[in-house]
């Protein structure tokens, strides 16, 4: 079968006197697409950037120069605390899930009896919207009624009430956990998707020549999966770096800024303080990471392929 | 044959990087400037108009308020579009609206908001049509901002202490704690009960802002002309005794006024700190409708025998967004806070006492116990939010309260905490 060129053949073109090349045509197709990334993506994100030299409150117009104060201010201030809490939440919330979600897999890809159905009840967790995730998470980690403390205390496990979101070491593990819970289906169907494309006589072969389970799954599974699940987790982890709903709905960056990740920092600059110059300066900074990992994940699925 | 030249390896990668890449410049751009100017536009006469308000959203208050709404609605052949936020998140969504252009006609303000939201040169001075209301000066002067009236006083009162009585009677407490350390006894003797929360304090940053009575108990008077004296002994003090009581467990992690309000309708709290409306709000989804006997005022503890209670003053005002359906929306906004039937019904349901002398005059309101307890106990030493004239009044409370909640969790001393939160506010307050 043959894909028919979304362009018309150039004789044809010719024939009726049009002087258009290939690659104006091209650029004709593409130039709505283009207007509309200019409009809703380019310009707010230029206005922002530029905003990040200005000092400047949301509920006023007008603003004053403010040079590079607002990003030294931000590197003084918040940034060093912000950008820690956001690699452990990202790294966290991409390890554990990666973890599970490739466990199930390899459960699901064994053969295991009912694994459809498994499959189908394992992405439960991500048809969920992710505010509606932590609002239930939300009401099992309250420290006064939730149900962990209530099902913890009951089998004697703790005496007293915990503080899952009150405290700063379980607010940061209780907000991973919720959103481990939320990403680990997506990693599981990734994966497995991997898995089931990894030849089934590879295994058998390898079986015959005596290599146990340990051994076939570091020589046949692994490499076999490996470039997906390479993709996966960068993927996750860009993701997870400009995660917002569930650390503001569970925590609001809270105890004591404890999970305050940049999604959260920025939105709490620009929309509870109002204050836009510096809100955009460390959104800037958090961008140039966030493109650092885009790089390295357009590296990585480059590689792969050889 | 001529195919496209991209497999599927190629389409996730690009796939994958496109949404990263967009999704990372959009939570930036996100931030873009929207712009803003003080008028909304629209005809001023239009007898539509929109009503935002909190209390639209609240279980204690929804079914009153919209039966306001309906009657104004049916009695004018007007349409009223209603808009509600949750308390707590109310003032950003309302700034944020009002900037954009996308609120007209009555707006619910926190006296506590008042002066940030009338900065922004979007609400109508409503000085002729507040004479028509026979309000008290108290709650007239609750709705004014630089001698200009921005607001309709709709509830004026403060926020105290309230008390189970019938669980202190089961700890054996006599009387009322009056002093500091009388009322730590009173705790302790609380926690030996069973499942009991001795005192729900707010521990969560959306309330921790309860903390500046207990300062100004402990002697700081927060702000001294322009010169913030947070930080000085007396608020030291204050937290390092608020944390005493957290880490004794005599108040519990956590909290906001609706966690606080939600346990004390379970009859498990001692003493929590609310508005007078606490009452309305909480009986509302408690189980046990007899609580409401066992509700008292309880006057907030002093250091020493002879001192103030301290109290902050609390309330609500309707303002008018300048625009569209602005004369309607002041009309409405003074009837809802003035007509006699409609302020003591709205008093029956919600405990919300009326602003106006004859309102509180009706006997249904002089009747009540709680309420007139209320405002001889409490109300009668409250004073305003230190911070209140600033437009950045939210963001200074959210400051303090971030530092006082840094203490409590462990990670920082009253001392340091206390001398960064003056340092943070000295700077918002300049701004």
């Amino acid at each position: 079968m043959t894909t028919t060129g979304i362009a018309p053949p150039a004789k044809a073109r010719e024939r009726h006197g049009q002087k258009l090349s290939n690659g104006a045509f091209a650029l004709l197709l593409t130039l709505p697409g283009m207007a509309l990334f200019a409009a809703i993506v380019l310009y707010p994100l230029i206005a922002s950037i530029t905003t990040g030299f200005f000092k400047q409150d949301l509920r006023f117009p007008g603003r004053t120069w403010a040079g590079l104060q607002n990003y030294a201010d931000v590197l003084n201030r918040d940034f060093w605390p912000v950008l820690q809490n956001t690699l452990v939440f990202t790294v966290g919330a991409t390890a554990i899930p990666f973890v599970i979600g490739f466990a199930l897999a390899l459960a699901l890809n064994s053969g295991l009896k009912g694994s459809g159905f498994l499959r189908g009840l394992f992405l439960f967790p991500w048809v969920i919207p992710g505010v509606v995730v932590s609002f239930l998470w939300m009401w099992i980690f309250n420290a006064n009624y939730g149900v962990l403390n209530g099902a913890l205390m009951k089998i004697g496990i703790i005496e007293e009430s915990v503080s899952w979101l009150g405290e700063p070491t379980t607010a940061m593990l209780a907000v991973i956990i919720t959103k481990t819970w939320a990403s680990f289906p997506w990693m599981m169907v990734m994966l497995l998707a991997g898995l089931q494309t990894v030849p089934r006589e590879l295994h058998e072969a390898a079986a015959v020549d005596g290599a146990g389970a340990v051994r076939r799954f570091f020589a046949v599974t692994w490499p076999g999966v490996r470039a997906v699940a390479a993709i996966t987790i960068l993927l996750e982890f860009i993701w997870n770096f400009q995660h917002f709903d569930t650390i503001y709905v569970l925590t609001g960056g809270g105890p004591a800024g404890a999970t305050e990740t940049f999604a959260v920092a920025v939105y709490q600059d620009a929309f509870k303080g109002y204050d836009l110059g510096h809100a955009t300066a460390l959104g800037g900074l958090w961008m140039l990471l966030l493109l650092v990992l885009v790089g390295v994940y357009l590296k990585t699925s480059e590689r792969e392929p050889k | 044959m001529r195919t496209s030249g991209i497999d599927r390896r190629t389409t996730l990668r690009l796939f994958g990087a496109a949404t990263a890449g967009i999704a990372g410049a959009g939570a930036l751009g996100a931030c873009a400037p929207s712009g803003g100017s003080t008028d909304s536009g629209g005809d001023a006469k239009a007898k539509n108009f929109g009503f935002t308000s909190w209390s639209l959203n609240e279980e204690a208050t929804k079914a009153e308020v919209n039966k306001i709404v309906k009657g104004w609605e049916s009695g004018h052949k007007a349409k009223i579009k209603t808009t509600a936020y949750p308390y707590n998140e109310y003032l950003q969504q309302l700034t944020l609206k009002l900037n954009g252009g996308e609120i007209s006609g009555a707006v619910h303000l926190d006296i506590a908001w008042l002066a940030a939201i009338a900065q922004m040169g979007k609400l109508v001075d409503l000085g002729d049509v507040a004479g028509e209301g026979g309000y008290t000066d108290v709650a007239l002067t609750s709705g004014q901002y630089e001698k200009k009236q921005y607001g309709l006083p709709w509830t004026t009162g403060s926020i105290g202490v309230i008390g189970n009585q019938k669980l202190l009677d089961e700890a054996g407490i006599k009387k009322h704690p009056v002093t500091i350390a009388e009322f730590e006894d009173a705790l302790r003797a609380l926690k030996e009960l069973k499942g009991v929360t001795p005192y729900a304090a707010a521990t969560k940053v959306a309330q921790l802002k309860d903390i500046f009575p207990w300062m100004q108990t402990f002697g700081c008077t927060i702000l001294d002309g322009d010169k913030v004296t947070i930080g000085d002994d007396a608020s030291i003090d204050a937290v390092e005794w608020y944390k005493k009581l957290h880490d004794a467990k005599l108040i519990a992690k956590d909290v906001d006024r609706f966690d606080a309000r939600a346990l004390f309708g379970q009859g498990t709290v001692g003493f929590y700190d609310d508005a007078v409306i606490g009452k309305g709000a909480t009986l509302a989804t408690a189980k046990d409708k007899n609580l409401a006997d066992a509700m008292v005022p309880v006057p907030r503890p002093v250091l020493k025998k002879g001192d103030d209670p301290q109290a902050l003053l609390w309330g609500g005002v309707l303002a008018v967004v300048k625009g569209e359906g602005s004369d309607s929306a002041a009309d409405f906004a003074l009837h809802a806070t003035s007509d006699v039937p409609t302020a003591v019904s709205y008093f029956g349901k919600t405990a919300m006492p009326p602003t106006t002398a004859k309102g509180l005059a009706d006997p249904k309101v002089a009747a009540d116990t709680f309420t007139s307890d209320w405002t001889k106990k409490i109300t009668k030493t409250a004073t305003p939010g230190p911070f209140w004239a600033y437009a950045k009044n939210a963001q200074i409370e959210e400051a303090v309260a971030k530092q006082v909640q840094a203490v409590l969790v462990g990670q920082s001393s009253a001392r340091d905490a206390m001398k960064r939160a003056r340092d943070e506010v000295t700077t918002l307050i300049k701004e």
